[in-house]
């Protein structure tokens, strides 16, 4: 009796998906009827999750609606420059561009995008029914316009972490020479007197060792954007130095006119950044985001914040990284009381990266973009391109046992993605990053090579926004 | 009249094209010049700001200092290339076993875009990875990093330039060696002269206009590169390589100030013009003058 009311269960069932699960798997190709056959083009920059988007979700999309994507993975710098140009010429070469969550401040102030609630509830027969914005984590709120709608789907999120070499850290002869010289156990740098002084050792460790180890990996590219980013966004936070020291109303950087860029917390954060380089690898100074998780797979560093998006592959693959299995993930270190300050919401400790695919207003395919941007947003493709590029921005990804398998691998990085995220913050809502960024970058350059001290810099470089920010008219 | 004529007639099908993407683009660069425009101010309308893009340049450290730049690298790689061109294209006059096959290696950098030439170079010197620096450090305990170093960061860029231009220089200096008449160093040879003398009184003089159209050429190349550096060293570190090319480059797009850079794009190209028309007022016009006398 009980194995026929199972066989009537299971016939019922296999009736039931029989019946609905076309209507979901066509509505792909119910929705691009029409279409097929158009070209989508878009951009981005080089990352594992952009290039995951471009290998396999792109191929996929276009098997189910007949529409192809063009997709360029490019560098960081080319890919906004081209963007950006593309928009603001209205010419309509991209259907689809990566947005930062530092732009899109930017991007909204200019009428750049397209509204993708609007433009969904215009075409009722395009939204999917398997794209649904309530699944996103809260990361998706920083592509909404004050209204709530939405002007990007996030396509990468991850945090910023501190990635420390566990085999080296767990290694009993190592721990034991690090307690003769320190008299403390050797264990992830909670402070940045702890970890400046696990990078002195190790580099020190190395030399003895005949080991091509260094202490530490820096984001210091002299010429590159990358390390400013890495000073304003990773390390003045753990200072307390928030919103890059600039006051988020009165728009001032320097102290005497509100702001917080050259003050001694700030002044403070630079000069332990630029002791870093004692004790990291000579390519430091002209490593950006890529170059540092490199050199962090490649074996050369004992410890470095390192942006979660590699974290993956860094951990596991081992055929771009040396360090499989040996990778450990902890919280960046601060200075007392900011951990606090995180915490009760008045601070952060370090950056929360991602970024989203937006439709410029210039598209002139933006119906079949629509359709791409849903299709990226799918619970369904969010598992595969999580272990691809260590980013979630579902919700439910974190649940997903692939992910949780891939989770113990990479030493907790989700979990602590998930129950740690808090303490990280994006980038302030300013629309002018690019602007002041440049305007700054020329003293941060200075103070790696040092031209200038840590603080004639931030002093200048604090001259200089305030200057830049006058001139673009946001201060008065 | 009628060659004038002909002249003309064959210069029309260029002419529109010239004055689409020559004269237009310069004429937009010009309005833009005497424009306050940024996109991402907070007003980003195009104003009219009258001559203060052209007041504040002259106040601006960082662009004066990369104009200084400029001129220095121009100064180093051009007069390296033109010694170095020199002495290449006598030795190309010369036979010596393997002189085809050395010529033509010799000539290849110049088939070579500038964007691979600073990425080959890039790879060539990165610290950490790339050979110069290993080999330089191993054999000659030489610190050898250009990320960190501004005067290596410098030299590096001057030494690429004269690596991918020199062939130029050689190939125009051989084209005019190969040229020149021999009677008179037959001449010179039995009035005794020696071999500076020869140099001197004789070969520099019948190539001086060679050499001064390849000077022309290469001078302003140099004064407007920048894929090639943009590539090795980003204009760093710090501001060390951030010649004129890359500091417009750096105003114009990343920090969308458009009617600055216009104007600094305006200033550079006057002063290219008469930096050129110097050169060829202390070097030409004035032989011409004392001929005329």
């Amino acid at each position: 009796m009980y194995h026929f009311k199972s066989l009537i269960a299971s016939t019922l069932t296999a009736a039931l998906l029989s019946s609905t699960t076309p209507a979901f798997a066509d509505f792909w190709s119910d929705a691009a009827k029409g279409l097929e056959g158009t070209t989508i083009r878009g951009i981005s920059e080089s990352t594992p999750p952009s290039n995951y988007a471009k290998d396999v979700l792109g191929p996929a999309f276009t098997k189910a609606t007949g529409i192809k994507v063009e997709f360029e993975a490019t560098s960081w710098d080319q890919m906004y420059d081209k963007a950006i140009k593309d928009m603001e010429a209205n010419t309509g070469i991209y259907d689809f561009v990566y947005i930062e969550q530092d732009i899109i401040y930017s991007y909204l102030a200019r009428n750049f995008l397209v509204d993708v609630t609007q433009a969904l509830n215009e075409n009722p027969n395009l939204k999917s029914p398997t794209f649904d914005p309530t699944k996103f984590t809260s990361f998706i709120d920083n592509f909404k316009n004050d209204k709530g709608d939405l002007f990007g789907v996030p396509m990468e999120a991850f945090i910023k972490v501190y990635l420390y070499r566990k085999d080296l850290f767990d290694d009993p002869k190592i721990k034991e020479a690090y307690k003769a010289k320190y008299g403390a156990d050797l264990a992830p740098a909670k402070d940045h007197k702890e970890y400046r002084q696990i990078a002195q050792f190790f580099t020190e460790w190395g030399k003895a060792n005949g080991q091509e180890i260094f202490g530490t990996t820096v984001q210091a590219a002299s010429g590159h954007p990358a390390a400013v980013y890495e000073v304003v966004e990773s390390i003045f936070p753990t200072y307390g130095v928030y919103n890059w020291g600039i006051d988020t109303k009165a728009y001032g950087a320097s102290v005497a006119n509100g702001g917080r860029m050259n003050s001694p917390e700030a002044k403070a954060a630079l000069t332990w950044w630029i002791g870093n380089l004692a004790y990291a690898p000579p390519e430091s100074t002209s490593s950006t985001w890529d170059e540092v998780a490199a050199t962090f797979a490649a074996g050369r560093a004992a410890q470095g914040l390192v942006y979660g998006e590699n974290a993956a592959w860094i951990a596991t693959d081992d055929k771009k990284s040396n360090v499989v299995g040996k990778v450990g993930v902890a919280l960046p270190p601060v200075e007392p009381g900011i951990i606090e300050q995180a915490t009760s919401g008045a601070g952060y400790i370090g950056y929360y990266d991602g970024g989203a695919f937006g439709i410029p207003h210039s598209s002139k395919n933006k119906k079949a973009a629509l359709l791409w941007l849903q299709y990226i947003g799918q619970d369904s493709v969010q598992t595969d391109w999580a272990l691809a590029g260590s980013r979630i921005t579902h919700k439910a990804t974190y649940e997903d046992p692939k992910v949780q398998a891939q989770d113990k691998k990479v030493d907790g990085y989700y979990t602590l993605m998930r129950e740690k995220g808090p303490l990280f913050r994006g980038a302030p809502p300013f629309p002018f990053h690019n602007q002041v960024r440049e305007a700054i970058a020329p003293f941060i350059y200075q103070a790696i090579t040092g031209e200038l001290k840590p603080d004639e810099a931030l002093d200048k470089a604090a001259a200089a926004a305030d200057a830049e920010l006058k001139n673009l008219g946001y201060r008065k | 009249m009628r060659a004038n004529s002909v002249g003309w007639l064959l210069l029309t099908p260029t002419l529109p094209i010239l004055f689409v993407f020559g004269v237009i683009p310069f004429l937009y660069v010009l309005v833009i010049g005497f424009m306050n425009w940024n996109s991402f101010a907070a007003n980003p309308d195009m104003q009219f700001a009258w001559a203060e893009n052209f007041r504040r340049l002259v106040f601006d450290d960082q662009f004066l200092y990369s104009l200084w730049l400029t001129l220095k690298f121009a100064f180093f790689a051009v007069l390296s290339e033109i010694v170095l061109g020199y002495f290449l294209a006598q030795l190309f006059m010369k036979d010596f076993p393997g002189k085809g096959f050395f010529r033509t290696i010799h000539t290849l950098p110049l088939v070579i875009a500038p964007i691979a030439v600073g990425a080959t170079w890039r790879l060539l010197t990165v610290p950490g990875l790339g050979p110069l620096p290993y080999y330089l450090n191993r054999w000659l305990g030489y610190e050898f990093n250009i990320s960190r170093y501004i005067d290596q960061a410098f030299f590096t860029t001057v030494v690429m330039d004269v690596w991918h231009w020199t062939p130029l220089v050689t190939l125009t200096l051989l084209a005019a060696l190969s040229s020149l008449p021999k009677e008179p160093f037959e001449q010179a040879q039995i009035d005794g002269a020696n071999r500076f003398q020869i140099f001197w009184h004789i070969t520099l003089p019948l190539l001086k206009p060679a050499i001064l159209a390849t000077v022309f050429i290469r001078m302003m190349d140099a004064l407007r590169t920048v894929d090639e550096v943009w590539m090795l060293t980003g204009g760093g570190p710090g501001a060390a390589t951030r010649y004129i090319g890359l500091h417009i480059w750096r105003v114009v797009f990343p920090k969308t100030d458009y009617g600055y850079g216009s104007a600094m794009s305006l200033i550079t190209l006057y002063l290219t013009i008469v930096m050129c028309w110097m050169l060829y007022a202390g070097l030409v016009a004035r032989r011409d003058l004392k001929r005329a006398e």
